[in-house]
Order: C-alpha cells, then structure tokens, then sequence
C-alpha cells in the first residue's frame, strides 16, 4: 500500500501511509487510537475507499470497493469480536459461504460428510482438533477465533488482517492463537496483527509497523527493536515509564474481607485494602477475578456469608445502590455492555451515580453539574466536542476515563475496577494510571483486578494472586508479572 | 439532500417542514382548513390519541412498550358509564376508571419487567384479555354517557380553548420538564440506553420502569374518559383501533424502539401532523380507508428517511 490518505468529513485521518506486507509474514501495525489502523486496514480490505494512494497486490495495482472483492482476492478482516454464528456447527460456520451440496430425492441438501472433511482439513492446516459437529456456542473464545480464521482460510485467504485478536483472551488461550498462527506462516500466508500489547507483539511479528496522526512513524525488525523505541514512535513523545511511582501507604485498613464467597467462583477469599493503596488482584480466566469486584460491590446480589468492615463497620453486599451508597465505586470490565450510557451526553454519564447531588429539590442544578463535569473533562482530558456530546461518539480510551470520573466525589472510599485499561491506547493508559495515583495520594483506596500481569505489576502497591476462587499468594510490596504468573499456576496448567 | 439531513436535529426539522407543507397544502385546497373552529377542533380530535402517546414516549425511550394502553382507554369508558347508570357519583366512577387504569400498568409492569416477559407479548396478552372485558361487560353495544360536568372534560372549552386540548397540553409540559430537568428523566433516558450499565451505577432500573408502566395505564384511562365524554357514550372498541396511532406517532416523533433516544416534542409534532392529515383529508371528502393508507405511508417515510440518515452520519 502507498501514500493512503483518507478524511472522513474535515478530519483527515490518513496521509500518506505506507505498509508492505510479504507472504508467510507477520507484520504488526502499532498506533495510539486515532493513529488510522483501523482506516488503513479498512482500506485495504474494501471496506472505505481511499481518497488517494495506490494498493498493489502481487504486483497488480487493485482497488477494492466493497468487501466481497477484497475476500476474493484473498484478503481477509477478522474484526476485534469475533462473528460467528452460534448455532451452526463448527464445519457449517467454517464453510458458511460456500457450503457443499448433494442431490437427493426432494431437492439439494447439505452434504454433511464432504463439509466435515473439508472442515476437518481447514482446522489441520492451522493445527487445532476440535469436532466439526460441534455448535459454536459450546467453544471457548480461542477457539471461535481460530473457527474464525478457518473460514477465511476456506476463502483461499493469503492476506489476513486481525484486529486486536487476543482482547477477550487470557494469557493461556493466546498461546493457542500463536500456534495457527506459526501454521500460517509456514504456509505463506500474511499477517497483519494490530494489537495493544507490546509483549504480544514482540512474541509474535517478524516485522512492527507504527502509525501516528495518519502517517508512517516507524518500522522496526522485531526481532532487533526495543520496547521503548516503539513506544516513542507511537506516542510521539519519549515514554519513560507507563506507570507512574508507587506511593506510601497509610496504616489505616478502610476494607476488610475477613471471608467472601460465591458459588462456582470464589472460597472463602480475604483480603484488606489500606486507605491510599492500590491493591492488585490477578488471575486468569475463570480462577474468579470475573467475580470478586462485583461480589463485593454488591452486584452479584445479597452475600448475606460474607464478612466485610467497610470504614470500620460491618458491610453486607447487597445490590449495587447499596455498594455506592456505602462508598464503593465500580468501573466494569466489559465497558460497551456494563459501562457506558451510548445515548446519553457526556455530562449525564459523568453525574449518574450521584445524580442527587447535583439536584435542587426535583429540578437538577444545571450550573453545579455543569462545572462539576467540566472540571473532570479538564482533569482527566477527556477527549469530546463537548461536555453535550452523547458518549457513543466518543473513542474507546475516552469513554473509559468517563466511567472513572463517575466515581470521583466527595465520600468515595474503595474504587473498584475491573480492567480498568482494556482496549484502551498507551497515551490514555498512561493518563489513568497517573489519575489513579493522585486520587490514592488523597486517601482513595482502590482495588485493581487484572488479567494483565504488566499492569497488576506496574500500577500496583499490593498484589494478589487468585487462582480457582482461592487466593493463591500475598505479595507484599512490589511484584513482577513473572511471579505474579507463576503463582498463578500460568506454567503447570501450560505443561499439564 | 443528503447533506442537509445530516443536521442533528434535523428529524424534528423534518417533521416540522413536513408539517408546514401539509397545513400549507390543505389551506389552498379547503378554505375552512385554516380557520379558528378547524385548528381547534384537530387538537380536540387528537387530545385523548395525544395523551396515550405522551406517557407511551418516555415508556419506549426506556426501554418498554405498552399495547395495551389503547384497550384500556375502551374499558376505562366503559367501566364509568356502567358505574354512572348504577347511579354512582360520577367523579367517584372516573377514579375508580383511573385507578383500574393505574392497576392493569402495574400488572403490565408486574409482567414485563419484574417476569421478564417481552413487553410485546406480554401487553399484547393483556390487550386481548382487557379488550374482551370491554365485551363481555356491554355485550358489545355501546352505552350512553350524559353528565353535563363530565361531558365538559370532552367538549367544553375554557378560554375559547377545547378541554382536552388543555389537558394534553399541560400533560406534554409537565413530562417534557421532567424529561429535561428532572432526576427521574435522566434515570429514563440511562435505563433505555443501557439498562445493565445503568443498573451497576445504581440506576433504580426496574422501579424507573415499573412507574413507566403504571402511568402508562392511567394515561389510557385518562384518555377512555375523555373519548366517551366527547362522544357522550361508551364504545367498548372506540379507542382500541387507535393503538396503531398512538405507536406510529411515537416512533414518526424520533423516538428510538430500541430505547434511549427520544423527545416528547417531536411526540407532540407527530400527534398534530397525523391529526391534520385526517383533518385535511375528512375536508377534502376523501375516504377514511385512504387516510389508513396515507398515514401508514407517512410513518414509513418518515423512519425510511430517518434510517437513512443515521447511516450517513453513522451516529
């Protein structure tokens, strides 16, 4: 691809970007949000038109205009959630688009024997056994990825694009990817692999390619560049340090989880939390980080087993207005399904959970919510138009400092946040971590539960590790991710 | 033209043009369009339709739907003219009809928001349920309704004003204020949009609906007692082939099925531009099967252009 631009309206989101990509390769594309992965990659796969610039496919210049001629020519989108159809079997899904036939006596059917075999022969090319029977809902989310890329091979695909393809997996399940992915390459397939994670990418790509405001920022040889080199060619400005420094913690214990259960997730789990301190809880999928911030939150409904001193009384999880009005906030993993309002404004998210506050008897005190939003907008640069602005239009990383700032009112005791950073880019990550610091530095107490060791490591005063809804170790001060896996049982369940 | 829809605002804007062109175009084709009596007599003709669309927009921008709220009005009709022929004081009938009305939206509520059933089904069960009482409580005749203090609420006038003009009026003001201004708005928008969401920072998501669909129920009373006090008689099916109406002008004023979006100024838009165009098409003697046609045409103009919009600016 050469010399791509492309505006949407005023805004020009592409000029002059270029990406070579050679066969049986694996290129990542790197960008803060709003670099123009996404335009790029669109581009390519015929799903905008671009404004200017050339694209030349072995050779031969090409021009998609819609997505079924780039899917002819071979090249294939796999967007960030995956799209599959849940009640069809593997095969069926594999080979939706061109499903075999056989004639019988009332008309033409499926041919179930030579769409299981050639389902069967996809999945051996990226490594992977599963049943051709089996419904798709019955998978694991690896394995709906890797269904995913199965049908694109049954496209005859030689270009694949995947956009950010491990955010809904944990760290064991990426291996999986990995390996269909080293499959591929074997068979001189390309890659582009657009991704947040920069320990992903150097496991993974031959080659890094780093886009900023629209134009070529950088490539590097993946396997000679180092981290902070691509970081500086992604956020423009030299990044030190993505976490901020660890703080001094007060003695004062403000949460106190003496036992906390909840069937199929979570035994008799305790743990404190000292006012100012960020507490760290890691794990991976299923051990029970997907349930104890919310438990205790009061979001998975009464625990009336629980025994929890919030500030020094006794607290019983009960719903979550029961959880805010006892001072907890919560920030939730899933940010498009249990975070924001889409249809609502800026400023009516920001002041939801404490609507009250800003009311005068029935009426609510346009000026004081008005200010009050404004100054966190301010606070924590949220990016939009304005604070009237419905929060939909708003990028990934901007929304999630909106779910922040919800919580950020006089009384707030423990800020509970799930994921706090998911599929947020580096330059907002960076913003939260600092915000989060400076809050703690007032006496804010936060709770931080991760599948992302890095993060529990970096941002974190206090850890600990879960692992099948027990704790399975304290660490006390500083941890790396290393430990942090290890206590995990990252590493036996790999060898197992 | 593309351009131009792209405006926010520009639904309402729409509307409001659309509107103009109709007014415009049966003033030059009927001389008795444009006058006083007429305008008058449009709003007195939409005001119980109105008032069923007014609590059935902050309804669906949370996330509900009421049906039933047509066959409601018919029972609440009927259940005051049985009651006043049995010589019961006439204000006491109108809120034993009103209260009737406040217990079938809770039972509504009951059904779709603490059951979970889907609003559709579940008010479509007690549609046919309330629909069928009206029956079975008249035989299915209609029944005479005169009292000249409760004939007033349907065809009296106050200040040269129609009643039920002056009703559905104060009723618009006081939502679109507690839409705007209030707590109680903001949690309706939140619960539309993203009702978990909602429910995780301490949205009183259910109570929020259950309210919804409580008032929805009086609405429907409310409007059955104007309608038989217009018509000095009960119909039990008057108000129920109205239904269709009351949705279509709902969803012509911008309100979104899916929750979350809408105004209760486009609402009153929609309401007066569908009420002009049979007010227009009456004058012009053209038969009432054309006007279904027409305003089924109308509302799906109206939400094919406004599809078309929400593509192009992919908001």
């Amino acid at each position: 691809m050469g010399s791509i631009g492309k505006s949407f309206g005023t805004a020009q989101v592409l000029r002059n970007a270029d990406l070579r990509l050679d066969a049986g390769e694996v290129l990542a594309l790197l960008g803060a949000n709003g670099a123009g992965k996404s335009t790029l990659m669109k581009i390519l796969c015929g799903i905008y038109r671009r404004d200017s610039g050339s694209i030349q496919l072995d050779g031969q210049p090409v021009h998609f205009t819609r997505p079924e001629e780039a899917i002819a020519h071979g090249v294939r989108f796999l967007p960030q959630e995956v799209s599959i159809l849940p009640d069809l079997s593997v095969a069926e899904n594999i080979l939706i688009a061109d499903l075999p036939l056989k004639r019988t006596w009332h008309g033409r059917e499926v041919d179930r024997a030579t769409l299981n075999t050639k389902a069967r022969e996809l999945l051996d090319r990226l490594g992977c056994d599963l049943d051709p029977d089996q419904p798709l809902h019955q998978l694991s989310s690896p394995h709906k990825r890797l269904v995913e890329i199965a049908r694109a091979l049954a496209g005859r695909a030689r270009v694949i694009v995947m956009d950010e393809p491990t955010a809904a997996l944990a760290e064991r399940e990426v291996q999986l990817l990995f390996d269909s992915i080293a499959k591929l390459k074997a068979q001189q397939i390309g890659i582009i692999y657009i991704s947040h994670y920069l320990d992903e990418v150097f496991a993974i790509a031959d080659r890094i390619a780093v886009l900023r405001d629209g134009v070529n920022a950088g490539h590097f040889d993946a396997a000679t560049a180092s981290r902070g080199e691509v970081l500086d060619a992604m956020l423009g400005t030299s990044v030190d340090q993505l976490y901020p420094p660890r703080g001094t913690n007060a003695d004062e214990i403000v949460l106190d989880v003496a036992s906390l259960s909840f069937p199929g997730a979570l035994n008799d789990v305790s743990f404190s939390i000292h006012r100012g301190e960020i507490l760290g809880v890691f794990g991976l999928l299923g051990s029970g980080i997907d349930q104890i911030g919310r438990a205790v939150y009061g979001a998975l409904g009464p625990l009336p087993d629980s025994r929890i001193t919030l500030n020094g009384a006794p607290y019983l999880p009960r719903d979550p207005q029961q959880g805010r009005d006892s001072g907890l906030g919560f920030v939730a993993a899933e940010r498009q399904r249990e975070g924001i309002i889409p249809d609502l404004s800026v400023a009516a998210n920001i002041t939801l959970p404490f609507i009250d506050r800003f009311a005068h008897f029935a009426t609510l005190a346009t000026q004081r919510e008005n200010d009050h939003v404004q100054h966190w907008i301010d606070r924590l640069s949220i990016r939009a138009l304005h604070r009237n602005q419905p929060l939909r239009l708003l990028s990934g990383g901007n929304q999630q400092k909106v779910c922040f700032a919800r919580w950020l009112v006089e009384g707030l005791s423990v800020l509970i946040l799930e994921e706090p950073t998911r599929g947020v880019d580096l330059g907002a990550r960076q913003e939260l971590y600092l915000a989060l610091r400076q809050w703690t530095e007032q006496g804010l107490a936060v709770l931080l539960i991760s599948s992302d060791a890095e993060e529990v490591a970096g941002v974190c005063d206090r850890s600990l590790v879960l692992d099948r809804g027990q704790v399975a170790s304290y660490f006390k001060g500083g941890s790396s991710p290393a430990e942090l896996l290890d206590a995990s049982h990252f590493h036996q369940e790999n060898h197992t | 033209m593309l351009s131009l829809l792209n405006r926010p605002g520009s639904g309402v804007a729409l509307l409001l043009a659309f509107y103009l062109f109709v007014a415009i175009l049966f003033s030059t084709l009927s001389p008795w369009f444009l006058s006083f009596d007429n305008m008058m007599s449009i709003g007195a003709n939409m005001a119980f339709i109105g008032l069923m669309c007014a609590l059935q927009t902050p309804l669906i921008i949370a996330g509900g739907l009421d049906l039933s709220v047509a066959a409601v009005a018919g029972l609440s009709g009927v259940v005051v003219a049985l009651l006043h022929a049995a010589g019961i004081n006439i204000a006491v009938a109108c809120l034993i009809a009103l209260a009737l009305g406040a217990a079938i939206g809770s039972l509504n509520g009951l059904l779709a928001v603490r059951l979970g059933l889907n609003p559709l089904i579940a008010t479509m069960g007690t549609m046919s349920v309330i629909g069928g009482l009206a029956l079975v409580l008249t035989g299915g005749l209609t029944k005479p309704l005169m009292n000249p203090g409760f004939n007033w609420i349907g065809s009296g006038r106050l200040l040269g004003l129609p009643v039920p003009l002056i009703l559905m009026l104060l009723v618009y003001i006081a939502l679109g204020w507690i839409l705007a201004r209030t707590r109680f708005g903001r949690f309706v928008y939140a619960a539309g949009s993203n009702p978990e969401a909602s429910r995780l920072v301490g949205v009183p998501v259910e109570r929020t609906l259950m309210t919804l669909y409580t008032l929805s129920g009086v609405s429907g009373a409310a409007s059955g007692l104007i309608l038989a006090a217009m018509l000095y008689a009960a119909a039990p099916d008057a108000a129920g082939q109205h239904l269709l109406t009351v949705i279509a002008a709902v969803i012509l004023g911008g309100t979104s099925l899916f929750g979350g979006r809408g105004t209760i100024w486009g609402t009153l838009l929609a309401v007066l531009l569908l009420g002009t165009l049979n007010n227009g098409l009456t004058l012009m003697d053209v038969s009432s099967f054309w006007q279904d046609v027409t305003r089924g045409t109308v509302l799906l103009l109206a939400v094919g252009l406004d599809q078309i919009r929400t593509r192009a600016t992919g908001a």
